[in-house]
């Protein structure tokens, strides 16, 4: 693997070609979950798609192999439209998705599904495949017997014992402890170099750089709301991967670089004064951070003297990246810190928040909030009968004919949770309305 | 313990016998039915109240019962069991028994008559209030008691803000099918009559008897528009808020997290409720609670006195409920002395042809039903346009129906025999539809995935997914469907036709056919047989498959 075939124009095993795909969320609101999407998956590599949560990663996997169907755009197999199911694709769940009324040893000739010769064949290729996982002593065992590991590696035999050209692991480890999660990775890793059963290519979606990097030749960086692929950067380091080789680490920064730079946007820092009224913004999307988890990030930098780099912060929230630049862009968004380059730096605003006791908070994050163009736009709507409360169905209408692409139900939980926090909306969880807070006055003025 | 299940259905089957034997023909003012259209709102308020005065005994039954068994260790050791016992023996059973007794408590009103008819719709609907109920408190957080000793909550206050609280959801739910459930009792009482005895109460359920002895089909329609009015209503006016309203009170509230509505989940989630609430129940039923056997907490001084108390209470109780039972059971075996060898081998045959005719139409059901079912629950659109149908269809009382369908089948020459096992299938099919449908929306998607990634497809795709992740569903539904049918075999094998008495051989005749002839003996031998029946069933059949259900076929992975 480590030698790069020769640049034979073979066409890719899979291929999606400007694809976009919308789905009709609960309220019957449309939502675009991936956007002119050109991605393909080349002979002889490991590619690793990496994006946060909700960026649509794993719908992409799910449309290459034919499982769900594009909203338009084209796609290819060995350069030819796909029909039906990719033949030459095996999966291996995050869930795992192993039949629980199933042996170890009848969920792995699942994969074999009219694939096997005969019975003598099929038996011999179930064991071999077992064995390739260590499993063998576990055959007649059932998956709720074995540890989660276990399963995974149930998964795993399932996949390859079809002798697939095509492997896709979405988020494989991930439902992992992070002992177990390792491990695996390891010996995934060993399978993948070795290659023996005619495996051509692997497709592994993960939301870990540094997962991206030890198991990816190339690695696809996706953006949400909507999904598309933002960023692609090969991946050359020598096998085997070292965690702690300079070369690994130095590239492990640059798709942090990388990542900050398509969540956290530079032009995107609004230049404010960090106090007093700001004009009403435009409405953007809110980072679906929880308020505690903003006040949270200021008490970290503040223990810090104020300033930290990016990757100190994700470390000290042991949150995976994706989520830790949320809440840093949650908190930018409310003048809280300042994120120039890859530091997070309080502000004097954040700082009188952190010193502020909870009731005192409130009155400095109410006009920061109130100047969000998204909560102008549902402040206006209830004001408008302040006695009556408005369902929640109404409020994400609303919200999703000004933003489109992005999730009606996070935003509203989003709006709600920050509304909360600084007593300007009452929400009713059991009749699914909001109001605007009653006792508002009096909170303004304490 | 099947020891004592035999002494309390014994002493139960005696009881009943006894009171029917007081009866002598009362002069009892016959009711007559105003077949107009304008009387039946009055007949559907009259059929209403006597629902909601039943349901209202078995919430009071349910709260009262229920914590009863869950303070007291001792008392949940007899309790319990009893439960098990009440909602295994075929209630239907000791109708005839029972209206004939109340009627003779009070021969000169109807007061009896009414007072039997809200008795047997409670004995349709409490079992499994009570049973929720029961788990509900079991698995209230020990927290939440500290708390409540901590702060020293009277107990009212500990039962309205701890247990109330903590039960509120299950018992909302057990509620609803309750009230369906006890439509069917509702009008067959409504409607009994015994040879020439006329025992019929002014309700939306004799106006349909009358209307179809008379041969009236505007008024047949008339009572099932009626009928589906009040089955809607209630849904709409009192289930649906209540339900909506229970669920401020979920354990794990997620602040601004929005509660889905969709009724394919709803569906999930009472049928997965109903399925802990079973495995919980089964546990209860079966395992003492392991707390029984530490030493008893050593309460303050103050508290000795009235644990005391209690235990003495306690005992007193036991020792009288032990009596009551015994002096049943030997009455009852001196009754059954008289019944001869010979009934006994009839009562056998009986036995054999209603259980033919039970599992049937259970077979019947499953045929049809599991496949529509986990065709429509696979595709959402078509699950959520059926779904307010199959409710409704579901609630409503199979009784009134019975003759409709009969008149068809007898005119296409079916003989009366296999009809009566349509008649059963009639009212059991809805529960194995309504969870298989809820377990093939339940599906994992990502095990969906699964076999579409490796091309398990077809016939292959049925075995090794669908059928098995429908299992405990249809299980939950058969068991269910099992009840009603023992239920309605003894309405269904005998049946009042334009004057003309239908009768297919079977227990469920045989019960009817002694209590008109007042053959005490054999009526109390025919309930007892029954009842026995079904308690064996159960040990051998249901509690094995729902074992499998739970341990192998579970999806919780």
């Amino acid at each position: 693997m480590s030698a790069k075939p020769a640049p034979v124009p073979s066409p890719p095993i899979a291929a999606a070609r400007g694809v976009d795909k919308v789905f009709a969320d609960e309220g019957g609101r449309e939502r675009v979950i991936l956007k002119g999407v050109d991605f393909e998956v080349r002979p002889n590599e490991v590619v690793a798609v990496l994006g946060p949560s909700g960026c649509g990663k794993s719908t992409l996997l799910r449309i290459l192999i034919g499982l769900i169907s594009p909203t338009s755009g084209r796609v290819e197999q060995h350069g030819e439209p796909l029909v039906g199911i990719h033949p030459g694709a095996a999966v291996v769940f995050q869930n795992f998705a192993l039949f629980p009324w199933l042996t170890v040893e009848e969920n792995v000739r699942v994969g074999l599904a009219g694939r096997a010769a005969n019975a003598g064949e099929a038996d011999a290729r179930v064991r071999a495949a077992l064995a390739a996982v260590g499993l063998s002593g576990h055959a007649r065992a059932f998956p709720k017997e074995v540890s989660g590991g276990m399963k995974q590696r149930v998964g795993i035999a399932r996949a390859l014992v079809g002798r697939p050209e095509l492997l896709c692991m979405d988020e494989p480890f991930s439902a992992l402890d992070v002992l177990t999660a390792e491990l695996l990775r390891t010996e995934v890793y060993r399978l993948f170099t070795e290659r023996q059963t005619g495996l051509s290519s692997v497709l592994l979606i993960t939301h870990l750089i540094e997962e991206a990097v030890f198991l990816g030749d190339r690695i696809i960086v996706m953006g949400a709301n909507p999904g598309t692929v933002r960023k692609e950067i090969v991946n050359s380091l020598p096998h085997p991967r070292e965690y702690r080789h300079p070369e690994f680490v130095r590239m492990v920064g640059r798709i942090h670089d990388v990542v900050t730079r398509v969540h956290l946007p530079e032009e995107e820092a609004v230049s404010a004064p960090a106090h007093g009224r700001r004009a009403e913004t435009p409405l953007i999307p809110l980072p679906p951070a929880r308020m505690g988890e903003i006040l949270g990030l200021l008490e970290i930098l503040a223990d810090n003297g104020g300033s930290l780099d990016l990757f100190a912060v994700d470390t000290i929230t042991e949150y995976d990246f994706g989520r830790t630049l949320t809440v840093v862009k949650a908190a930018e968004l409310l003048d809280l810190v300042d994120t120039p380059k890859n530091d997070v730096i309080l502000t004097e605003l954040g700082r009188k928040v952190v010193a502020a006791p909870y009731d005192e908070k409130i009155p400095l994050l109410r006009p920061q909030i109130l100047s969000l163009g998204t909560f102008c736009l549902v402040v206006r709507e209830l004001a408008r009968d302040p006695d009556t409360p408005m369902p929640a169905e109404a409020v994400k209408d609303i919200l999703a004919a000004s933003l489109p692409h992005v999730s009606a139900s996070e935003l509203f939980e989003t709006v709600v949770n920050w509304g909360r926090a600084i007593q300007l909306f009452e929400y009713d969880a059991a009749t699914d309305q909001l109001a605007l807070f009653s006792g508002r006055e009096d909170a303004a003025e304490a | 313990m099947d020891v004592v299940i035999l002494v309390v259905v014994g002493a139960l089957v005696a009881g009943v016998v006894g009171l029917a034997q007081r009866w002598h023909a009362p002069i009892r003012p016959t009711v007559e039915i105003d077949l107009s259209p304008r009387a039946l709102p009055g007949y559907t308020l009259l059929s209403l109240s006597r629902g909601f005065a039943a349901y209202l005994l078995s919430l009071v039954f349910t709260l009262v019962y229920g914590t009863i068994a869950a303070h007291g260790r001792r008392a949940e050791k007899v309790l319990v069991p009893l439960l098990d016992i009440g909602q295994g023996i075929p209630v239907l059973g000791f109708l005839p028994g029972l209206v004939l007794g109340m009627v003779a408590l009070f021969p000169r009103t109807n007061v009896g008559l009414e007072l039997a008819c809200i008795v047997m719709i409670f004995t349709g609907q409490v079992w499994n209030m009570t049973f929720s109920y029961i788990a509900s408190l079991r698995s209230i957080p020990s927290e939440l008691h500290e708390v409540a000793r901590i702060h020293r909550f009277s107990f009212w206050k500990r039962f309205r803000t701890v247990e109330l609280s903590s039960s509120v959801i299950g018992l909302v739910w057990n509620s609803m099918m309750s009230m369906a459930g006890g439509w069917f009792f509702l009008t067959v009482n409504e409607a009994f009559t015994l040879g020439d005895r006329d025992f019929r109460l002014p309700g939306v359920g004799s106006y349909m008897a009358v209307a179809i002895e008379k041969g009236d089909r505007s008024a047949m329609a008339w009572a099932v528009v009626a009928m589906t009015v009040m089955i809607v209503a209630v849904d709409q006016l009192l289930w649906r808020p209540l339900v909506a309203w229970s669920q401020r009170f979920r354990a794990a509230e997620v602040s601004g997290e929005r509660e889905a509505r969709s009724w394919v989940l709803d569906l999930v989630r009472r049928s997965s409720l109903l399925r802990r609430l079973r495995l919980r129940r089964r546990r209860l039923a079966k395992t003492p609670a392991p707390s029984a056997a530490a030493p008893p907490e050593t309460a303050p001084g103050s508290d000795d006195a009235g644990a005391g108390f209690r235990a003495l209470l306690l005992a007193v109780a036991g020792a009288a409920a032990a009596l009551a039972a015994g002096l049943g059971a030997w009455k009852l075996v001196r009754l059954l002395s008289s019944v001869r060898a010979h009934d006994w081998l009839v009562l056998a045959a009986a036995l054999s042809a209603t259980f033919v005719r039970a599992f049937g139409a259970l077979a019947l059901s499953v045929a049809w039903a599991l496949p529509v079912g986990i065709l429509v629950g696979r595709s959402p659109a078509w699950s959520r346009r059926l779904q307010p149908i199959v409710q409704i269809v579901a609630s409503f009382p199979a009784p009134m129906l019975f003759p409709l369908v009969t008149g068809g089948l007898l005119a296409l020459r079916v003989p009366f025999s296999v009809v009566a096992a349509v008649l059963m299938l009639l009212g059991a099919q809805w529960y194995v539809l309504f969870n298989v449908l809820a377990g093939a929306s339940a599906v994992p998607p990502d095990l969906v995935e699964a076999t579409d990634v490796y091309g398990v497809a077809g016939g292959a795709r049925w075995r090794t997914l669908f059928l098995p992740a429908v299992f405990p569903f249809l299980v939950t539904g058969l068991i269910t469907a099992a009840g009603g049918a023992w239920n309605a075999s003894i309405v269904a094998e005998t049946l009042v036709m334009n004057g003309r008495t239908l009768e297919t051989f079977g227990l469920g005749s045989l019960i009817t056919k002694a209590t008109r002839e007042a053959n005490f003996p054999l009526l109390a031998a025919g309930v007892l047989t029954m009842s026995l029946a079904l308690v064996l069933i159960n040990r051998l059949v249901w509690r094995r498959l729902s074992r499998l259900a739970e341990t192998k076929y579970a999806l919780n992975r």
